[in-house]
């Protein structure tokens, strides 16, 4: 291993030619000075060279990366690891006296005890000592021996200086670069003596850029167009084409919710579904609408906060809360709760600043001038959101608000407008209503009392009026009520109780720890229980003071639904009442097969004393209409009175009544009409998605260093701030919003560095600086550092227009070689680290799914919504939860693009999987590729890629003549944008033929094939020829080239 | 020699392709992939460790039986006879000492002491004591050696399963399974270094979710993740051609797509094309490869009876004991079974038999099968769950039924097999089977101990991933000497 790390740092830093025989190359030497000459800053020009001289040893990029991952472990940032209070990563300590001795004397070898510690044979002196597991190779030793003589030059760690925008070197073949990228790039090949690979053939080229900046294939007629323009601007007006397409945000946004880690289900355990495809939706829009990145990442880290935020920002503010919960049964939610904060801690560094901060978690970073306690004070900036440590398992976690679509603004605003209308025409009649009132009333007797309440929740009533509840008699109603915790509910009654404890009614066996819900007094107190697990699924709220015994009173309890106790309302004699909260923990429904019960249930006591009039609302129903069912007069006995004598509640009372029963029907009708549209608006208002947001406490949450990371480990106290490395927060109070600003000051050294960066990953395959995620000491100095800054400042400097800057790097003629490689040329670069070719790579998941589906003509492309369930394999979730299985969709959703697929962090979806999707369980900003028979078995068999080839076999066979060889080119230039060649064309068709002649003698296997997914097979076509040409359209989409960009 | 050179699922073939691409035809390829491709592939592998094994393996894999949701000791192994003189009365808080609780019964008004109601006897030469649950493992009691004194840190069942695959307690490292793929490669050139195969308990047949990251591959490459084997439908996923397409016509389209990759190859010279047609013919040989494995066919009766009748039945534990066992004879490196049921919070007797039932006998018959073909020595046999269960009653006490919560403080796990010291016990705790009284074995531990049968040192197994040179073992573990021969 240690041997292997040795190698890689010199492979990854240097990109050194290989052969020896350019070590002592005069030539190159004169090259390298002549470079210098011109005043040009490219840091890693000086590696031009196999050997270099001494004094072209660079501390950055040669000597840190040394000193990291082999001293500063102990002798680095990390003050409770450090050793002989050495530290290797500061210059004045490296080069303080120290008894008399040196670690570092420049330009003195012999007087430097670092190297005489390296060098020793002492394994008791010699460094890195044994055990630590380290040790230099000869190479590294000659690297600091020459870096000491030359005169120990220290920097600042590279990342942490802010760009200076560079002037892009002059170079000698002046016509090649098309923008000041390629200077940058060419300067190093000439350097390097290399030359650039010549342009891409124009099919190449158009298949090259489109793949990239929309994540499908280009169409022939697309091909076909830009080939024979021959106009001068005819590639800009393709990229220009291609930047506008509404497909471009859905490939930019793919990358971008894997850094988010984006999902549909929220993780751990449980891994129940979420909803936060609005905030997805967001992403989406705004790379399509190309909102700026500094606004982009001021919306999405602290959105909310914005002066008068507005539905939109709050969306995005919804980055942050992207992370896992957890909802396991019976865990400590301090423990999550820190979690879920050291998760934004992390995700917001590693996106941003392109900082591994974490690992500042449990002490001082090892590497990186970060110390545990400046982790905790960005920990602070993240730590105000109100929240639980235990997740909810099915849907979205507190904090989180209703995010209706435009369409859904729309519908609601036309219907508010409706029910406002509605009730202006109610109120226009109130004379007439109140006279007519006035009428009947007056007029009415009756013979018998008329008990009158509203119906139009009414679920069950039960007029019991039985005096003789003694503790042991319970009435069982039967299987009415059966409520879950998503339903509305009020619960009702009239009581005299005997006794300060006993339960009204419950659904819910009588035993300990039974599960169901309850009303019962408690200690005189009136209760609630809604029960999934006694102690820790459940909500209990009671009323704050105790209930007269002995009287007849009214009470009511609603719920609304929302799973928490403060959906729980209390009511007695028709008042609200002032609760106490005794448990808010309820996380799974608490239905069950028990019956309900009057007068007693589940485990406490039954009741004594009288119960009337109980009574089940499938509703939570409003306070005026609780204070109706709590008004015990019939309506004869309020119509008995004279007017004036009512009470206001007989008033309302009686006005319900004849508004119900027998006002005139021009007034009937129009109370129907406010109650039907403020019935739908409440509908609408249900069906809208929610999106959980960030929010803040009105009092910030006391933040404190954990000690080892640990959650019930606080030590000293601390504030919201920056790390001292990095530039101050220019404001005295910190709040996320001036974090986001801060991230996005174009003073700032790493943001535009690092997403740049990341940019040029997502083209050329690899980061400028290799390690995306890491711009630390450990991580990767850029191949080409005077680029990488001239990209950064060139973002700032355009607004942060980020189809500006991929405009800038599509057009270069860095991006425009062909990708074809020599043995030579890939001997020396053998990971196009120099570019002296273009790029040539695997598509990732999501694009080789879709760029099949787009070839089939099956690709529906229809932006945003719900997540959608395309084929997955029987049983992957029922074999690993014990649960269902997802429910798949049929007909348009199984052609989605593929980052609309439904994602369950714990079963991913197994062929994004196959092909290095990230997980989604943790931010991932790194791009894996690896060539695996799983990959092959994948493309060959899934029913996807099956149903694809039979699609694509389908439309060339209508869209073109007879001919095999029109057909099969169609289907090849439908996929690989070029059309085959003459080798090419004789293996597919005599692959076409043999297939023909096979399924001409089986024609069953031909049905069988044809029946793979379920778009249907063309019935006028010949199922055997149809077939055999399904087969050479999975050859075809099997091929390298198919799932290759190049 | 490096046994990453036989096995071309692992090594990243880039840089030896990169010499001889160009001058490689198809037939050249298939010769090299169906022959002998020791020494071909170059050991400057740029994902591969180097230097492995660090020093002479005692086993050359491992299969690793996984009760997931955790079997409580108190029920099976660690035997604490004084508790039938407590029990109901509340557990002493001199022996609880503050330590932290789950939410599910941290607020139990009391906490009674539950004792087992199974009766245990002693067996074999080393006098292991086991419950009357176990009565096949007691006829192997000999060839193992139970850990006692297991302890973790984590409290509940994902991050305490995680922390047992990977080291951490939290998503992302990769698994034992993947470190050992990345450190050791596979026997077989044919098959994945890593598989995993679950079967549902039937003692709790909802309990509990398991999740792809305990086989997942973290940040290390993909293809070092677990292949999971599935009892439905492909035993791997996308084995099957489609209907309509058979083997034959699928090497006819292999030929093609081979000559037509060919010419690309040629023409482009990426060598990234010379490893997808070589993953094609190998995706082609695990087509047969595969189904020869997990087709049971051609074992004789006396297996299936050694096994239990369950074991003709695909899925489940037994079924899966077999294959590990047909895995392990075609050399895969790192066979895990996920057995789920173990979580008995209430009605512990009733659903720890019906676990027992689906487990015992098939995990002794595993262990006496592999001693009997002679793979026992260089095969490590490991068996235990996540975490413990607590004295204490969760629920209702009755004589006849109880329940226990979570319990990290200590727990039972055995092994077997290669470098195991047979028939010992190792670890000791209190009377409560509450805390550790002798010889503590954490999680870091076991690991370190598993590594170190297969010739890894633990501290050596490492991958640089966002600055850090990670390890299975974090930046802790012993390797237990006590419990090696």
């Amino acid at each position: 291993m240690r041997a292997r790390g040795c190698r890689n740092l010199m492979l990854d830093h240097s990109i050194r030619p290989r052969r020896p025989s350019a070590t002592h190359d005069p030539e190159c030497r004169r090259a390298s000075a002549t470079i210098r000459a011109v005043a040009i800053v490219i840091a890693t020009l000086a590696a031009t060279c196999g050997a270099l001289a001494d004094e072209d040893r660079q501390f950055n990029r040669d000597v840190r990366p040394i000193l990291s991952d082999n001293c500063f472990q102990c002798h680095g940032p990390d003050s409770a690891q450090r050793k002989a209070e050495l530290r290797l990563d500061v210059e004045a300590s490296a080069k303080r006296d120290r008894d008399g001795s040196r670690p570092i004397v420049p330009g003195r070898l012999d007087e430097s005890a670092l190297y005489a510690r390296i060098t020793s044979t002492d394994p008791e002196l010699r460094m890195p000592p044994p055990t630590s597991g380290k040790k230099l190779s000869a190479a590294q030793i000659d690297v600091l021996a020459r870096w000491i003589r030359a005169g120990a030059a220290w920097e600042r760690h590279w990342a942490f200086i802010p760009p200076q925008r560079p002037v892009p070197p002059s170079v000698q073949r002046r016509d090649w670069p098309r923008n000041p990228i390629d200077a940058f790039i060419l300067a190093r090949l000439e350097a390097e003596q290399l030359a650039p690979a010549p342009e891409a053939d124009r099919t190449t080229l158009a298949r090259r850029v489109t793949l990239d900046l929309t994540g499908l294939p280009p169409t022939p007629a697309e091909v076909d167009a830009f080939v024979t323009d021959d106009s001068a601007d005819a590639y800009q007006r393709l990229v220009d084409r291609l930047l506008a397409s509404p497909r471009f945000g859905e490939q930019m946004a793919a990358r971008w919710l894997d850094a988010a880690r984006y999902a549909d289900t929220s993780g751990y355990q449980t891994d129940g579904p979420r909803v936060m495809w609005r905030w997805r939706d967001w992403v989406i829009e705004a790379f399509n609408h190309n909102l700026a990145f500094d606004r982009f990442t001021i919306e999405q880290l602290a959105g909310d906060l914005l002066p008068a935020a507005t539905l939109d920002e709050r969306i995005a503010s919804g980055f942050n809360r992207n992370h896992r919960g957890n909802s396991e049964g019976g865990i400590i939610p301090e423990e999550y709760a820190v979690e879920y904060v050291v998760d934004r801690v992390d995700t917001t560094a590693t996106v941003w600043l392109g900082l591994t901060v974490a690992c500042a978690r449990c002490h001082d970073h090892k590497f990186d001038p970060f110390s545990q306690r400046e982790f905790y004070q960005l920990f602070a900036f993240f730590n105000n959101v109100p929240e639980k440590g235990r997740a909810i398992k099915v849907g979205n976690s507190p904090p989180f608000i209703k995010a209706p679509t435009r369409h859904q603004q729309q519908q609601l605003q036309a219907l508010e407008a409706q029910r406002l209308a509605a009730e202006h025409a109610l109120a226009q009649l109130e004379g007439e209503l109140a006279a007519g009132e006035s009428r009947w009333s007056a007029g009415f007797s009756s013979a018998t009392p008329l008990p009158w309440a509203p119906s139009d929740h009414l679920l069950a009533q039960f007029p019991l009026n039985e005096n003789d509840f003694d503790g042991t008699r319970t009435v069982n109603a039967g299987d009415v009520a059966n409520f879950g915790y998503f339903d509305r509910l009020t619960l009702s009654a009239w009581i005299r109780p005997r006794a300060d404890t006993g339960t009204i009614m419950a659904r819910m066996a009588e035993q300990a720890d039974a599960e169901g819900y309850s009303l019962q007094l408690a200690g005189g107190r009136l209760q609630v229980n809604l029960v999934k697990r006694w102690l820790d699924d459940a909500v209990r709220v009671e009323t704050a003071e105790p209930l007269a015994i002995d009287r007849l009173q009214h009470v009511a309890v609603t719920y609304d639904g929302s799973r928490a106790a403060a959906g729980v309302k209390i009511f007695v004699d028709g008042r609200p009442q002032a609760t106490r909260i005794l448990l808010d923990e309820l996380n799974q429904s608490f239905s069950t097969s028990e019956p309900l019960r009057l007068g007693g249930g589940g485990p406490g006591p039954a009741f004594r004393g009288l119960l009337d009039e109980v009574r089940i609302d499938k509703t939570d129903l409003p306070t005026d209409e609780i204070a109706l069912l709590a008004t015990r007069d019939t309506i004869d006995a309020i119509c008995s009175l004279a007017p004036a004598d009512r009470t206001r509640a007989q008033s309302a009372k009686l006005r319900a009544y004849y508004l119900a029963e027998h006002a005139p029907q021009p007034i009937r009708a129009a109370r129907k009409q406010v109650l039907e549209l403020a019935q739908q608006q409440r509908d609408l208002e249900e069906s809208f998605p929610t999106t959980m947001v960030m929010q803040e406490l009105p009092v910030p949450r006391e933040s404190f260093v954990l000690v080892r990371g640990q959650y019930d480990k606080p030590g000293e106290r601390v504030t919201a701030g920056v790390p001292a490395s990095l530039p101050p927060l220019p404001t005295t109070s910190p709040d996320r919003l001036a974090l986001a600003r801060w991230l996005v000051d174009p003073a700032h050294p790493l943001t535009a560095r690092v997403i740049v960066n990341r940019l040029w990953q997502a083209h050329f395959g690899t980061g400028l600086v290799k390690t995306v995620d890491d711009f630390g000491a450990q991580g990767d100095p850029p191949s080409h550092a005077a680029l990488l800054d001239w990209l950064a400042t060139e973002l700032v400097a355009s607004g942060w227009n980020l189809k500006a800057l991929q405009r800038a790097i599509v057009s270069s003629a860095t991006y425009r070689q062909s990708s074809r490689v020599t043995p030579r040329e890939l001997e020396r670069d053998p990971d196009n680290r120099l570019l002296a070719r273009g790029p040539r790579f695997r598509f990732s998941a999501e694009m080789i799914r879709d760029a099949s589906l787009a070839a089939s003509g099956l690709l529906v492309e229809e932006f945003g919504g719900p997540s959608v369930h395309p084929y997955q394999p029987p049983g992957l979730w029922k074999e690993l939860t014990g649960g269902g299985d997802a429910t798949q969709d049929h007909g348009a959703n199984l052609y989605r693009r593929s980052l609309y697929t439904f994602w369950k962090r714990t079963i991913q979806p197994p062929s994004m999987m196959t092909f290095d999707a990230s997980g989604r369980e943790a931010c991932s900003v790194r791009v894996a590729r690896t060539n695996t028979p799983l990959q092959a078995l994948a493309l060959m068999n899934e029913v996807t890629f099956v149903e694809a080839a039979r699609m694509l076999a389908q439309r060339v066979m209508q869209e073109t003549g007879p001919a095999p060889s029109e057909r099969i080119t169609l289907a090849f230039r439908l996929v690989l944008a070029r059309r085959p060649s003459e080798q090419e064309l004789r293996i597919l068709r005599s692959s076409f033929e043999r297939r023909l002649a096979e399924f001409r003698e089986d024609p069953a296997a031909a049905a069988a094939l044809l029946h793979v997914g379920e778009a249907p097979a063309a019935a006028a076509l010949d199922a055997c020829e149809l077939a055999a040409y399904a087969t050479v359209a999975n050859l075809i989409l099997n091929l390298d080239e198919a799932v290759t960009k190049e | 020699m490096d046994p990453r050179a036989q096995n071309p699922w692992l090594p990243d073939r880039r840089r030896f392709l990169a010499h001889s691409a160009s001058a490689l035809g198809t037939a050249a390829l298939a010769t090299l992939l169906s022959g002998d491709a020791r020494g071909a592939v170059s050991p400057d592998d740029a994902d591969a460790p180097s230097g492995l094994p660090h020093f002479k393996p005692r086993a050359k894999r491992v299969i690793y039986l996984f009760q997931s949701g955790a079997p409580s000791q108190l029920d099976l192994f660690d035997y604490k006879p004084a508790l039938r003189d407590v029990q109901g009365s509340e557990l002493p808080d001199s022996v609880r000492k503050g330590q932290r609780l789950t939410g599910m019964t941290s607020r139990q008004a009391s906490f009674p002491i539950a004792a087992s109601k199974y009766r245990f006897a002693q067996h074999g030469q080393g006098g292991a004591w086991l419950s009357e649950l176990l009565p096949h493992t007691a006829r192997v009691a000999d060839e193992l050696c139970f850990v006692k004194s297991l302890h973790t840190e984590a409290i509940n069942h994902d991050p305490a399963v995680t922390f047992f695959q990977t080291g951490a307690q939290l998503a992302g490292r990769p698994s034992i399974g993947s470190w050992l793929s990345y450190g050791l490669g596979s026997e077989n050139r044919d098959l994945p270094a890593f598989v995993a195969m679950i079967s549902q308990g039937s003692g709790n047949p909802t309990d509990q979710p398991l999740y792809d990251r305990l086989w997942g591959s973290g940040f290390l490459p993909s293809k070092y993740q677990g292949v999971k084997f599935r009892s439905v439908g492909d035993p791997v996923l996308n084995l099957s051609n489609p209907p309509g397409i058979d083997s034959r016509a699928r090497r006819a389209m292999l030929n093609d797509l081979g000559a037509l990759n060919q010419l690309k190859l040629d023409a482009f010279g990426d060598p990234e094309i010379a490893t997808r047609i070589a993953q094609y013919e190998l995706a082609f040989r695990m087509q047969s490869s595969v189904p020869e494995l997990t087709s049971v066919a051609d074992e004789p009766a006396s297996v299936f009876e050694m096994y239990g009748p369950e074991s003709r039945t695909p899925g489940t534990f037994a079924a899966n004991c077999l294959l590990a066992r047909r895995l392990c004879e075609r050399g895969v490196r790192f066979v895990q079974l996920f057995h789920r049921g173990w979580d008995q919070h209430v009605h512990l007797p009733q659903q720890i038999e019906a676990q027992c039932r689906d487990t015992d006998q098939a995990s002794a018959a595993l262990v006496a099968d592999l001693k009997q073909r002679g793979l026992l020595d260089d095969t490590l046999v490991v068996w235990g769950g996540e975490f413990g269960r607590t004295v204490y009653c969760q629920g209702k006490l009755t004589r006849d039924d109880y329940g226990r919560d979570h319990h990290p403080r200590c727990f039972t796990v055995w092994l077997a097999g290669a470098g195991i010291r047979a028939g010992t016990t190792y670890g000791q705790t209190d009377d409560h089977s509450y805390n550790i009284t002798a010889d503590p074995v954490h999680v870091h531990d076991l690991h370190a101990t598993i590594l170190a049968c297969l010739g890894i040192d633990h501290t050596r197994l490492t991958f640089k991933f966002q600055g850090r040179h990670h390890r299975l073992t974090d930046v802790r573990g012993q390797v237990v000497n006590g419990i090696l021969a």
